[in-house]
C-alpha cells in the first residue's frame, strides 16, 4: 500500500473552493485563501479572424472581468454548483496556476470542494481533467458542507449554506453527507439582488454602476443625481452591465438590508432605524422599512415581491424538512448543532430570525442551538478554511488519490475514496 | 471524511480495562502531533464526574480533547418500586467553540476513527460548550437509550 500513498508533504496542496459568486484559492495550511476571483468570466471573439469556427478569448479575474469591451459577454461555467462548461473551467484553472499563484499543477496536490448533490460523472471527469490535462500529483474531493460541519468543530450537524444562487439544508453525519436529505431552494444572494433591483426600480431609482460615471456633484437627500456619463463608451452587453449592476446591488444589500427578527410587520419595522445609502452616481437617501421588507422572502417566501424566481421554502422550513427527512436517532443532534454558513447568511439580523422561526417547531423534547463562525470572513470561506487544514495534517496525505492509484483503478476511484 | 489519523493501541487497551474490568473511572484522549489519538490521563475509580469534566477542559478554552467515562446512575424499572444501578459508557468529543479553527477541524475529523475503535460504548456525545458535558445532560442521554 506504501507505493500508492502520495509522499509529497512539503508542499502545501492547492486547496479550490467553487462557488457560483467567486472561485476561492489558495495553499493548504494558510489562514485565508489567496484568491477570491469572480466565477463570471467575460468572453468574446475576436471579429478580425472569424473564418471557420469562431475563437473565444476569455477575461478572467476582477480587473479583466471590468474591462469595458464591446460584445464582451459575462457568463458562468458553472451549474448547480457543478462545471458546465469544461473549456471556460480549464482556463480559469490556467489563469489560477499561471497568473494567480505562479504554481506548476505537476507541484502540488489538489483538493476541491463540492456540493452536497454533486453527480459521480462530474466527479469523475474533474479528476480526469486534474490527473490527465493537469497532471497533479494527488487529488481529493470534498463536500463543502462536510468542511464546514468540521471547521465549526462538528462532525455531525445540520449545515445551512446561504451563498449566491440557493440555499440549502444539509445533514452531516460523522462527517458524511446524508445526501438523500439534503433540501435547498434557489434562494440565496442573487435573488435578493435581484429584489433590490426590482424594488429600486419600481421607486424610479436608476442604478448607474461606476463604470458609466465620469464626475457627480453633491446633491440633497433624495433629489435627483447630478452626474455626468463617460465619453465614448463601448457597446456593453447586456450581460455585462446587468453583472455591473448587481455589484452594486451586492454592495447595497450588505449594507443596508436586515432581516426582521421575527414575521415581518410593518408596524414594527417603521421604529427601526433607517440607513442611508449613496449610489455611485451620487444619489443619496435613507432607506427605512424596504431595509426589512426587500429580504423577507428569505424566510417568508409569501410576501415576495416580482421576481424571477419563486422562492418554494424560507430557510426555517428548509431546516425542518431536511431533519424530517433524517433517521429519527440523529433528529435531536440535528437540531442541536445547525451550522450557519455561506456569504449570504452574512445578511444582518440571519441567525436571530433563524432561531426564532426553528425554536417554534423544534420538538419541544429536543435542545434547539443555531451556530455560525464568528465573523464575516470564515463564514464566507468555511469550507476552504477546512479544506486548508484538512489537506495540511500530516495524517490526511494517505487519504488522497494518488496519480498512481488513479493510473491503476481509473476514474471511478474518486467514489471509493472520497465519499 | 476523516483526518486519517490513526489510534494508538493504548486507547483500546485502557478502554478494555474500564470496561471489563472496571479499573478506572474515566480516560481522557487527545492528538498528538496531529496523527494518533493517544491517552493522556487516566481517572481513578472513585473520582468524581467535575474531575472529568475539568480534565476534558485540561487544553485550555483553545484546544480539543476526547473523554470516555463508565457513567453510573439508578434505573427504576417500570411498574415496580425496585430500582437497580446502571452503567453505561459513554465517549464524549469536546470542541468548544471557542477553540482554534484548526483544532476543531483536527479534532472533528478525527473523531469517528475513535468512534470506531472502542466498540460497545452506548452513547456518542458531541460537546461544543460545557453544558453539553454536565452530568443531567449526559445523564438524560444515557437514559433516553434504556427505553427502546
Ligand atoms: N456582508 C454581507 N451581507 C449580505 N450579503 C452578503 C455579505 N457578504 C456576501 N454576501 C452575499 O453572499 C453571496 C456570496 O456568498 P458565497 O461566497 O457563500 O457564495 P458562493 O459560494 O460563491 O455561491 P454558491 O454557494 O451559490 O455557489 C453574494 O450574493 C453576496 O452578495
Ligand atoms: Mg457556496
Amino acid at each position: 500500500m506504501s507505493g500508492a500513498i502520495y509522499g509529497g508533504d512539503e508542499v502545501g496542496a492547492l486547496v479550490l473552493d467553487i462557488g457560483h459568486n467567486t472561485v476561492r484559492a489558495g495553499y493548504g495550511g494558510e489562514d485565508s485563501p489567496k484568491l477570491d476571483i469572480p466565477t463570471s468570466i467575460g468572453v468574446w471573439t475576436d471579429s478580425q479572424d472569424d473564418v471557420g469556427e469562431p475563437q473565444y478569448k476569455y477575461n478572467i479575474g476582477l480587473t479583466a472581468i471590468h474591462v469595458k469591451r464591446s460584445g464582451m459577454e459575462l457568463t458562468t461555467f458553472l451549474k448547480e454548483g457543478m462545471v458546465e462548461n469544461w473549456d471556460m473551467f480549464e482556463n480559469l484553472t490556467d489563469y489560477i496556476y499561471k497568473n494567480a499563484l505562479g504554481a506548476v499543477p505537476c507541484d502540488h496536490p489538489v483538493l476541491i470542494t463540492e456540493p452536497p448533490w454533486v453527480t459521480p460523472p462530474k466527479r469523475e471527469q474533474m479528476a480526469e481533467l486534474m490527473f490527465e490535462k493537469y497532471k497533479v500529483p494527488a487529488l481529493y474531493l470534498g463536500k463543502n458542507a462536510a468542511l464546514a460541519a468540521f471547521a465549526n468543530g462538528r462532525p455531525t450537524c445540520l449545515v445551512v449554506d446561504s451563498g449566491a444562487t440557493h440555499t440549502s439544508a444539509v445533514p452531516v453525519h460523522d462527517g458524511i453527507v446524508l445526501t438523500q436529505a439534503v433540501v435547498k431552494s434557489p434562494v440565496g444572494g442573487d435573488y435578493i439582488s435581484a429584489q433590490c433591483r426590482n424594488y429600486l426600480e419600481e421607486k424610479n431609482i436608476d442604478v448607474i454602476p461606476p463604470y458609466m460615471v465620469s464626475s457627480k456633484e453633491i446633491t440633497k437627500p433624495d433629489e435627483p443625481a447630478s452626474w455626468k456619463i463617460k465619453n465614448c463608451l463601448p457597446k456593453v452587453t447586456d450581460s455585462w452591465h446587468n453583472y455591473m449592476v448587481k455589484e452594486v446591488m451586492q454592495d447595497f444589500q450588505a449594507s443596508v438590508l436586515q432581516v426582521s427578527d421575527n414575521l415581518y410587520d410593518e408596524e414594527i419595522v417603521k421604529s427601526m432605524p433607517a440607513i442611508h445609502y449613496e449610489f455611485p452616481n451620487g444619489f443619496h437617501k435613507d432607506f427605512g422599512v424596504e431595509r426589512f421588507k426587500i429580504p423577507e422572502p428569505l424566510f417568508n417566501p409569501t410576501t415576495s415581491a416580482k421576481a424571477s424566481i419563486q422562492p418554494i421554502l424560507g430557510v426555517g422550513p428548509l431546516v425542518t424538512t431536511s431533519v424530517g427527512m433524517c433517521d429519527i436517532d440523529i433528529r435531536p443532534a440535528m437540531y442541536g448543532s445547525v451550522v450557519v454558513t455561506g456569504g449570504n447568511s452574512n445578511i444582518q439580523g440571519f441567525n436571530e430570525r433563524l432561531n426564532r422561526d426553528l425554536a417554534a417547531k423544534t420538538p419541544p423534547s429536543m435542545r434547539l442551538k443555531v451556530i455560525s463562525a464568528t465573523g464575516a470572513v470564515e463564514r464566507k470561506f468555511g469550507a476552504w478554511i477546512g479544506g486548508s487544514i484538512l489537506s495540511s495534517l500530516g495524517s490526511f496525505q494517505q487519504l488522497w488519490i494518488s496519480k498512481q492509484e488513479y493510473d491503476e483503478g481509473g476514474k471511478a476511484i474518486v467514489q471509493a475514496k472520497c465519499p | 471524511m476523516a483526518s486519517g489519523v490513526t489510534v494508538a493501541d493504548i486507547c483500546k487497551t485502557t478502554y478494555e480495562e474500564i470496561k471489563k474490568d472496571k479499573k478506572h473511572r474515566y480516560v481522557i484522549f487527545y492528538i498528538r502531533d496531529e496523527k494518533q489519538i493517544d491517552v493522556e490521563v487516566i481517572g481513578k475509580r472513585d473520582e468524581e464526574y467535575e474531575e472529568f469534566l475539568a480534565k476534558l477542559q485540561g487544553g485550555g478554552e483553545g484546544d480539543c480533547r476526547y473523554g470516555l467515562y463508565d457513567f453510573e446512575y439508578m434505573h427504576q424499572c417500570q411498574g415496580t418500586t425496585e430500582s437497580s444501578k446502571k452503567q453505561k459508557l459513554f465517549l464524549i468529543s469536546w470542541c468548544p467553540e471557542t477553540a482554534k479553527v484548526k483544532k476543531k477541524m483536527l479534532y472533528s475529523s478525527s473523531f469517528e476513527a475513535l468512534k470506531k475503535a472502542l466498540v460497545g460504548v452506548a452513547k456518542f456525545i458531541q460537546a461544543n460548550e460545557i453544558a453539553d458535558a454536565s452530568r443531567e445532560v449526559v445523564e438524560e442521554k444515557l437514559r433516553a437509550t434504556d427505553r427502546q
